[in-house]
């Protein structure tokens, strides 16, 4: 194969987060979102619609699609885990996991700014932020509530 | 894979055609081949139900493809009746889990270890009672049985498609090393990436493929050879009843037959120390014989010390004759 190619992780969804510029793609990315909704709506609609779209794909891609896309070596042991408990095999707190923890927070405060605290767009951007939150705290590690999504 | 040339994908092509399926693919080291054809598809979470008497290969296999395994009792279709009953019935107690396990049955044709067929035609309606699917392991049964020598599935008048994974050795009656596995395409087509015995080896050496091209070649041009080698396995087999001390162990047209103790005098090293006695006389007088030798702390069921005693359709009747008299007097001198 190419030189440089090869590589001995099991399951490289566990670093697909750490990757060179993940970070910064995923930023940019919320803000391109962000730029394309404003000519139609009023600004504390579109902040509160890119929050909630935000937290949306966010809990899906994170927290709902289990398993790898890809075949990998180790006998299917990350089949039934979330992407969100594949991240650095299960270590938590690691810097990947703080980023995106902390990202949806960011977007809160500022959506919550945008919006002028307005108290219908308050109930539903904190329920859209505390869906996305939730499953991210180490105690809800590979907890599935009343067996949705267990197997 | 690594350093694979034309002569490889020959014998792929005709091995796919002698066995009329769609595809075949060639392992490097016979052991290896259904080591890691298993893993390739039975994950954790899937449930393999295997017979007890299945060879050490694949009981490697299944170690590393950490899935749940069932034994059930060597060739007993209701043991594994019943197994597959328990399993149906926590199916339908968890059937969103049952959505996701894979079934698997693994057997072999002619078993190494005990010289006996498996029950093939009530295996397959046990598969598509229970939907579970059949791994077939054709070591020794490949180029032995049948009218062409394609096996078991020739032997009983089963279609091949109904089993989903052949794999052989070619160690045995191609004189070759490495082995095959054979089925449809996208089965085998699978084994290309995960098939960690072909993905991460190197080819079998191009001189060896081309001598099971030539093998092949003379398997198909000379279809008597497979029941000249019945006859032959029938003669030995009944010449080797009459032993005092020692009994016969598999079926009269197997070429690999299981000479046991007829008494055991105790413990295991004690028969085999005997039995020793006797391959060591045999050989004193001219013909070559072998302890059926086993890895004793990692089987897990391991068969009782035999004399493993294999005919090639090679050898004339006389020499047949010779072996089987010079056993008799082997028997008597030392267990008498």
């Amino acid at each position: 194969m190419n030189v440089g190619v090869a590589h001995s992780e099991v399951n490289p969804n566990t670093r697909v987060m750490n990757s060179r510029g993940i970070w910064l793609a995923y930023v940019i990315g919320v803000l391109h979102v962000v730029l394309l909704s404003i000519p139609f709506f009023s600004i504390p609609v579109v902040w509160t619609l890119t929050n909630i779209i935000h937290n949306l794909v966010m809990y899906l891609l994170l927290h709902t699609v289990k398993g790898t896309p890809f075949e990998t070596p180790d006998q299917g042991k990350d089949r039934l885990l979330t992407h969100w408990e594949q991240i650095d095999y299960g270590t938590q707190c690691t810097s990947s996991r703080k980023f995106l923890s902390i990202s949806p927070v960011v977007l809160y405060l500022l959506t919550s700014f945008y919006t002028k605290y307005d108290p219908a767009h308050f109930v539903v951007n904190t329920a859209s932020l505390l869906s996305v939150l939730l499953p991210k705290l180490p105690q809800f590690h590979g907890v599935r509530l009343f067996g949705i999504n267990t197997y | 894979f690594f350093s694979q040339i034309d002569v490889h994908l020959e014998l792929e092509d005709q091995l796919a055609k002698f066995m009329r399926t769609e595809e075949a693919i060639i392992y490097s080291y016979g052991f290896a081949t259904i080591a890691s054809a298993i893993p390739a598809y039975a994950k954790r979470g899937d449930i393999v139900f295997v017979d007890e008497a299945a060879c050490f290969a694949i009981q490697k296999g299944l170690q590393a493809s950490r899935s749940n395994i069932k034994l059930f009792r060597h060739n007993d279709m209701a043991d594994l009746e019943r197994l597959l009953k328990e399993q149906e019935t926590e199916d339908q107690k968890n059937p969103r889990k049952a959505r996701v396990t894979r079934r698997f049955i693994v057997v072999e044709g002619l078993y190494m270890n005990t010289g006996d067929v498996c029950p093939l035609p009530e295996l397959i309606k046990l598969k598509y009672k229970y939907k579970v699917r059949i791994f077939l392991e054709e070591s020794l049964s490949f180029g032995v049985l049948g009218e062409h020598g394609r096996g078991i599935t020739e032997h009983f008048g089963i279609n091949i498609d109904d089993i989903d994974l052949i794999s052989a050795n070619m160690e045995n009656s191609l004189a070759s090393i490495g082995g095959f596995c054979c089925g449809r395409s996208f089965i085998i087509d699978h084994q290309r990436l995960s098939g960690q015995g072909y993905c991460f080896s190197a080819s079998l050496p191009p001189l060896l493929a081309a001598a099971a091209i030539e093998a092949l070649n003379i398997m198909e041009d000379n279809p008597d050879i497979f029941q000249t080698l019945r006859t032959k396995c029938a003669r030995i087999h009944e010449a080797l009843q009459g032993i005092s001390g020692l009994k016969v162990v598999g079926e009269t047209f197997s070429p690999a037959l299981h000479l046991q103790l007829e008494e055991s005098c105790g413990s295991r090293e004690n028969d085999m120390k005997l039995l020793k006695r006797v391959v060591d006389y045999c050989m004193n007088n001219g013909i070559a014989l072998t302890q059926a030798c086993y890895l004793e702390k990692e089987e897990k069921c391991l068969p009782p010390p035999s004399i493993r005693v294999v005919i090639t359709v090679e050898q004339t009747e006389q020499e047949l004759d010779k072996a089987a008299s010079l056993l008799k007097e082997a028997a008597q001198s030392v267990l008498n």
